[in-house]
């Protein structure tokens, strides 16, 4: 029975949207595989690993109806390396899927999309928001580069989603620093806050577009649908208590330096090179127009940078991981950001000028 | 490197069942297989002889540790299930597993062995790696002596291979076994070592040597001859770069006498597959039990791990690990015991179990963590509310 004939891309595109998130190595084998129902001139395409499931659609041709599993890396890889122009067909011969191209075949094992685990819709009254995926894109690249990864508290192997008043909030920390930022949403949803996991994140902003067209989000308590182009993701949610974020920005830090952010970036970069490797550790000394970074290594190497800056306020002479710094500075677009600072043992605050809608706390380091 | 290496490689022979052939020397001559639980003992008898546990008397699930070469002439190696290895040899002798008198023998060959030359790498418990090159003597006195200091201390009997380098020397200590002293020059190798399976090579494991046999590749000389090209075609970059330096005898790694360990893990397999819920406190005994012993195992050490994992094999065999990162340090079994439930949370557990193993990794010293030592980075002050 033929499941579908077409341009090779109206197949591998589609797939490139699911199989992103199937694993390599998994407990069950047929998660490897991805679930394709043919619906007449409809052909759905299906991968998941039991936290996420991502669905798509193609066109395909013919009025009836089958459904299998196939191996999605296999039949990526044979895609790929067909000539761009390829006409392909898949035909399902009993237990076998058969891919034709040109003169090029090849006899596929499949297994029963009857055996193919698939996420139940969740229960409870869902909160629907939408922004286009343009907004969503930004937002999520503002803060996910401060998720932990395999922390213990596993509610920090996120991102917190708040929906509240008419603002769409996102939030990340690994106990180290912490990044928020907050876009203003046409009408205002009930409020909610979810935690998504990271691979659901990354996966997210991997596959958003940078464009107008709308991402619509259904949230319920234990489940987070995005509906976006053709294409569906569905995410279960950790289950935990994300931290108070807000009592975590720090209010009246009353050192406030304004920078470039680009020359202050490359001087963090040079600085950076003559950091000990394992704790990566740069030296702020601030004085009357005055930045100074100053490191050094186990080789007793040193670096120094000075950016002449406006201000007049008491010196100070602080630690940070170079890398914090380096995150945001390379994560935020804008001309200028501003530096917020009380003392030694204080965080540093990073926001963007005359814009509420972005904070990036980071932790000193003692040196 | 420019000066021309001499490494040696000394693997004992038949280790395990040597150490048990001291203490048994009337099995001499016998196929022995070593395996087996306490309770096969071997019984004093009232005439002075001994009863021995037979194979063809064993029931469960053990497996093979070690075999002496009378029994590997029957088929029985290691790493087989007892009762298979039954159906080979009934009447081969059954001995129980004794570590702490293979620990003691290990100690001893090595220490010998270290009087002669200093320069060693332990490679585990029955070889180790010899620097030779700043030695006077000739090879073949130094590998007599060797052997001849490893006899008095332990009574047991090693195999020897001299080469260039570690990898030549492994291969070599194996084409003369049992007692046997191999002498290899960069000039031999393709008389002596091109002609053997690829698998000789150690680091070519089942996985590529399977894949090399479908590419017609059998010996060692016929990869020697392939393209560097062919071999990056069908393997990794660096794995296909290592294979191509390999089959020439090309290996520069140095003889590391200290090593610090990259992780300590304790594991255990049941008796029988217990199951996740109808089991529980039982694996949650022998979870926590294995967490107390990587906790001793660390402290013993001296080390503390940030990453703890957890290993898992089902009942059909399969295996999962997962890790979790530690925001700092730890060598505290209750931590580890917290930590390692943690990474249970993310492994399904719906099958029977057969083994469960839980591992500290990215080590670092005791005594070199700590407030004062190197910079610390402060923590944000996370509550929840």
């Amino acid at each position: 029975m033929l499941l579908f004939k077409g341009p090779r891309d109206q197949l591998l595109s589609p797939l490139q949207s699911v199989c992103g998130i199937v694993e390599k190595r998994h407990t069950l084998p047929i998660l490897s595989n991805v679930l394709m129902e043919k619906d007449g001139e409809k052909l759905t395409l299906l991968a998941t690993d039991i936290e996420i499931q991502i669905t798509t659609q193609t066109p395909t041709i013919g009025a009836d109806k089958a459904a299998m599993t196939v191996g999605a890396r296999k039949l990526q890889d044979i895609l790929r390396s067909l000539p761009e122009s390829a006409e392909v067909s898949l035909d399902l011969d009993d237990k076998r899927l058969q891919l034709k191209a040109g003169k090029s075949r090849f006899n596929l094992q499949t297994l029963p999309a009857e055996d193919f685990p698939r996420m139940s819709v969740a229960d409870g009254q869902p909160t629907k928001l939408t922004v286009s995926q343009k907004q969503m894109k930004r937002l999520l690249a503002l803060v996910q580069y401060a998720m932990a990864q395999q922390d213990i508290r596993y509610y920090l192997n996120g991102l917190l989603l708040v929906a509240k008043g008419s603002e769409l909030r996102v939030v990340a920390t690994d106990g180290h620093r912490l990044a928020y930022a907050a876009e203003v949403l046409p009408e205002t949803p009930a409020p909610i806050e979810v935690i998504l996991p990271r691979k659901t994140v990354l996966e997210l902003s991997r596959q958003l577009s940078d464009n107008d067209d709308p991402l619509e989000i259904t949230l319920t308590p234990t489940q987070a649908r995005f509906n976006f182009g053709s294409i569906e993701l569905v995410s279960k949610l950790i289950d935990g208590k994300f931290p108070d974020y807000e009592r975590v920005i720090p209010q009246h830090h009353s050192k406030i330096i304004k920078l470039s952010r680009e020359v202050l970036l490359h001087s963090l970069l040079r600085a950076a090179i003559l950091t000990n490797e394992k704790f990566r550790g740069v030296r702020i000394v601030l004085a009357p127009s005055s930045l100074k970074i100053i490191s050094s290594n186990a080789e007793q190497e040193e670096a120094q940078e000075e950016i002449e800056i406006d201000y007049n306020a008491e010196a100070l002479d602080v630690g940070f991981n170079v890398t914090y710094l380096l995150d945001v500075l390379n994560n935020v677009s804008n001309e200028n950001i501003e530096l917020h600072l009380a003392d030694a043992n204080s965080s540093a605050l990073f926001v963007l000028p005359g814009n509420e809608t972005f904070k990036y706390v980071v932790m000193p380091m003692r040196i | 490197m420019t000066l021309p290496r001499r490494i040696a490689h000394l693997d004992m022979d038949a280790f395990y069942a040597s150490v048990e052939l001291l203490r048994y020397p009337d099995l001499r001559g016998q196929p022995v297989v070593i395996g087996g639980r306490l309770d096969q003992q071997p019984e004093l008898q009232a005439d002075g002889s001994r009863r021995y546990a037979r194979l063809r008397d064993y029931v469960g699930r053990g497996v093979i540790t070690t075999s002496t070469y009378e029994a590997r002439a029957l088929g029985v190696f290691s790493a087989m299930g007892v009762m298979k290895a039954a159906k080979l040899a009934p009447d081969a002798v059954l001995l129980p597993v004794d570590f702490d008198a293979y620990r003691l023998a290990s100690r001893r060959f090595k220490a010998a062995a270290a009087t002669i030359a200093p320069l060693i790498e332990d490679r585990g418990i029955d070889e180790i790696y010899i620097d030779l090159s700043e030695l006077d003597g000739e090879s073949v006195d130094l590998a007599r002596r060797l052997k001849q200091a490893v006899k008095d201390a332990t009574g047991l009997s090693c195999s020897i291979g001299i080469a260039p380098n570690k990898l030549l020397a492994k291969i070599c200590s194996d084409l003369d076994k049992p007692d046997g002293v191999t002498l290899l020059t960069m000039a031999d190798i393709p008389s002596r070592i091109w002609p053997l399976p690829v698998r000789k090579i150690n680091g070519i494991g089942p996985k590529a040597g399977d894949k090399l046999a479908t590419l017609g590749i059998a010996t060692i000389g016929e990869l020697a001859e392939v393209t560097p090209a062919l071999l990056q075609a069908n393997f990794g970059r660096s794995y296909a770069e290592w294979l191509h330096a390999a089959a020439h005898g090309i290996d520069e790694r140095p003889v590391v006498t200290e090593s610090e360990p990259r992780s300590i893990s304790r594991e255990t397999t049941f008796e029988h597959d217990l199951h996740p819920r109808h089991d529980r406190p039982q694996l949650s005994e022998i979870f926590t039990d294995l967490c107390r012993r990587v906790a001793a195992d660390l402290e013993r050490k001296g080390y503390l791990a940030r990453t703890i994992g957890i290993k898992l094999r089902y009942e059909d065999f399969r295996t999962v690990t997962r890790d979790v990162t530690l925001p700092v340090a730890t060598g505290d079994a209750a931590t580890i015991r917290r930590a390692a439930g943690e990474c249970l949370r993310r492994v399904p557990l719906e099958q029977r179990l057969r083994l469960l193993g839980v591992r500290a990794g990215s080590l670092c010293q005791r005594d070199a963590v700590g407030p004062e030592k190197g910079p610390t980075q402060a923590e944000l002050p996370l509550t929840a509310d």
